[in-house]
């Protein structure tokens, strides 16, 4: 599904934000990726949905060879790969109904598919009674549901969470995750990016330990370790 | 056509949607409008004065009494081929006598004076009206040696004078005019550009989210450029509302002020209108367009 191969990566001539990364992701798999701030994990979220570029090395999602694709590709390839971040990114002056339906909308999709599509993945997430409310006027936890209701909208093989309970508290956290594993269930392979150790060992699934931009430990049904 | 559609409609709900953010920056493109408009009018007053006090300028050459109007004819067409008089207008004894007549009839001393004298005691003349005024020192300089023993004496000293200070006035009206409206062009221009900027800046999470989810291109500029097309429209439409009201009180005054002479701002602008409001429609919208792109370009990079 996803296949890093000898990643490099570097903001400045003297750190490196990927070392070298080499890493598998099988369809359907719900892997962790932890470590401390500046470890790499963000920039691998960017690669991943091409908004950086790597230096050296090859990174393919699905058919996609990511390392050449062009800019035009680039809108096509986030079609591809659902993404929701600790901020939410929801645009405030749209209601969660509309934030979800933009992403179909800015891809073409037909009003009579919206109009289908958007009321049933809202319900997935649980949001089928907030529709028209605007992101000002829900939880945090509520607009975190709004940007997966989003990022499921384009039914994509791989959904990334950059930090997604990062501003929740743990109640609403913990629903988040179990929506995620809800959605993993389903087929989506979901990468978490994330800080709390307590999601993570309560997972009890794959998890890519980050340092200095190497991976420095992966496993099967891992623990945080630092 | 779908696309298109939902262009538009993002746009207009934006423009909705951030309707104190529409409004300010319409308001700026009409503060704009409202400064070019009103140089325009004072150079266009000032142009439109001098050009009919010029029109009014001419330079005289009295002929003798007592020259049959057939030598007269003869010096009028050897004047008019001078190439640099426009016409040349003959007024003869008894006409001049009429329009003195005219000229003093509510002036019974010198009507009765006129009448005590039993004779025309005035001299034909023939009025020469020069093509261009710039010129009009040379043409003087020409009839000032124009040697015809029918002409009685030649009446421009006086107004050589006053031709200068028309010249002069025109000149520096004209200059000046163009210079602080160049200036106010400039400064309308990087006013408009740099609003036009903070409003997409404040636009710059909703671009990012836009490429975040799949936006292509079209999606993420279009609708600022149609929001731009609608800010010019509308800002040019009240600068119309606005200022034919203002050119409406503004004419009576002009006309008070410029009495005898046809000085008409209102009709100028009926005429000049698509020139006019066209040319600042396109000057506007040019703008508008290139800050958005430019903008858009900025925080689309995402």
């Amino acid at each position: 599904m996803i296949s890093i191969t000898n990643a490099n990566k570097a903001y400045t001539r003297h750190s490196k934000v990927l070392d070298d990364v080499n890493l598998e992701i099988e369809a359907g798999e719900f892997v962790s990726i932890v470590g401390q701030s500046g470890a790499g994990k963000t920039t691998l979220v960017k690669i991943l949905i091409g908004e950086e570029r790597l230096d050296s090395g090859e990174v393919v999602v699905g058919e996609w060879d990511i390392t050449k694709i062009s800019k035009r590709e680039v809108p096509y390839l986030r079609r591809q790969i659902g993404v929701i971040f600790q901020d939410f990114k929801l645009l405030p002056k749209k209601t969660l109904a509309e934030n979800v339906a933009f992403a179909l909308e800015v891809s073409n999709s037909s009003a009579t598919k919206i109009k289908k599509i958007v009321p049933s993945v809202m319900k997935i997430v649980g949001l089928e009674g907030k529709m028209n409310r605007y992101p000002h006027e829900v939880s945090g936890g509520e607009k975190q549901r709004a940007a997966i209701a989003r990022a499921l909208i384009h039914q994509p093989k791989i959904l990334l969470a950059d930090e997604p309970t990062g501003n929740l508290d743990a109640l609403n956290a913990n629903e988040i995750i179990d929506l995620l594993l809800r959605i993993n269930k389903f087929g989506t392979t979901v990468i978490l990016v994330t800080h709390n150790k307590e999601v993570v060992n309560h997972l009890n699934k794959r998890v890519i330990t980050m340092e200095d931009g190497r991976i420095i430990s992966d496993q099967k049904n891992g623990k945080y370790l630092l | 056509m779908l696309s298109l559609f939902r262009v538009i409609k993002f746009s207009l709900q934006d423009i909705g949607r951030n309707v104190w953010l529409s409004v300010a920056t319409i308001t700026i493109l009409v503060l704009a409008l409202l400064s070019i408009n009103i140089l325009l009018t004072v150079q266009v007053v000032g142009s439109n004065a001098s050009q009919a006090i010029q029109e009014k300028i001419d330079i005289s050459l009295y002929i003798k009494s007592d020259v049959p109007e057939l030598q007269i004819k003869a010096l009028e067409d050897k004047i008019r081929n001078l190439p640099r008089v426009k016409d040349v207008n003959y007024i003869s004894q008894e006409q001049a006598l009429q329009d003195f007549r005219e000229k003093y009839e509510n002036n019974q001393e010198v009507l009765s004076a006129l009448k005590e004298l039993g004779q025309n005691p005035l001299s034909p003349s023939l009025i020469i009206i020069p093509h261009d005024f710039s010129q009009a020192n040379l043409l003087i300089n020409e009839l000032r040696v124009l040697d015809d023993p029918i002409i009685e004496s030649r009446d421009f000293s006086n107004n050589t004078v006053v031709l200068s200070k028309i010249e002069n006035i025109t000149k520096r009206v004209s200059d000046v005019g163009l210079f602080i409206i160049a200036i106010f062009m400039l400064t309308g221009i990087l006013v408009v550009y740099n609003t036009v900027r903070v409003a997409i800046y404040t636009h710059r999470q909703e671009i990012e989210i836009m490429r975040l989810v799949g936006a292509s291109n079209a999606f993420i500029y279009w609708p600022h450029v149609f929001s731009a097309f609608i800010y010019s429209l509308l800002s040019v439409a009240i600068i119309i509302l606005l200022f034919y009201p203002f050119l409406s009180l503004l004419q009576p005054y002009l006309e008070v002020f410029f009495v005898g002479y046809n000085v008409n701002i209102l009709s100028y602008f009926f005429n000049n209108f698509i020139f006019i409001f066209g040319a600042q429609f396109l000057l506007v919208l040019f703008i508008n367009v290139v800050a958005s792109l430019f903008a858009v370009r900025r925080y689309a990079k995402v």
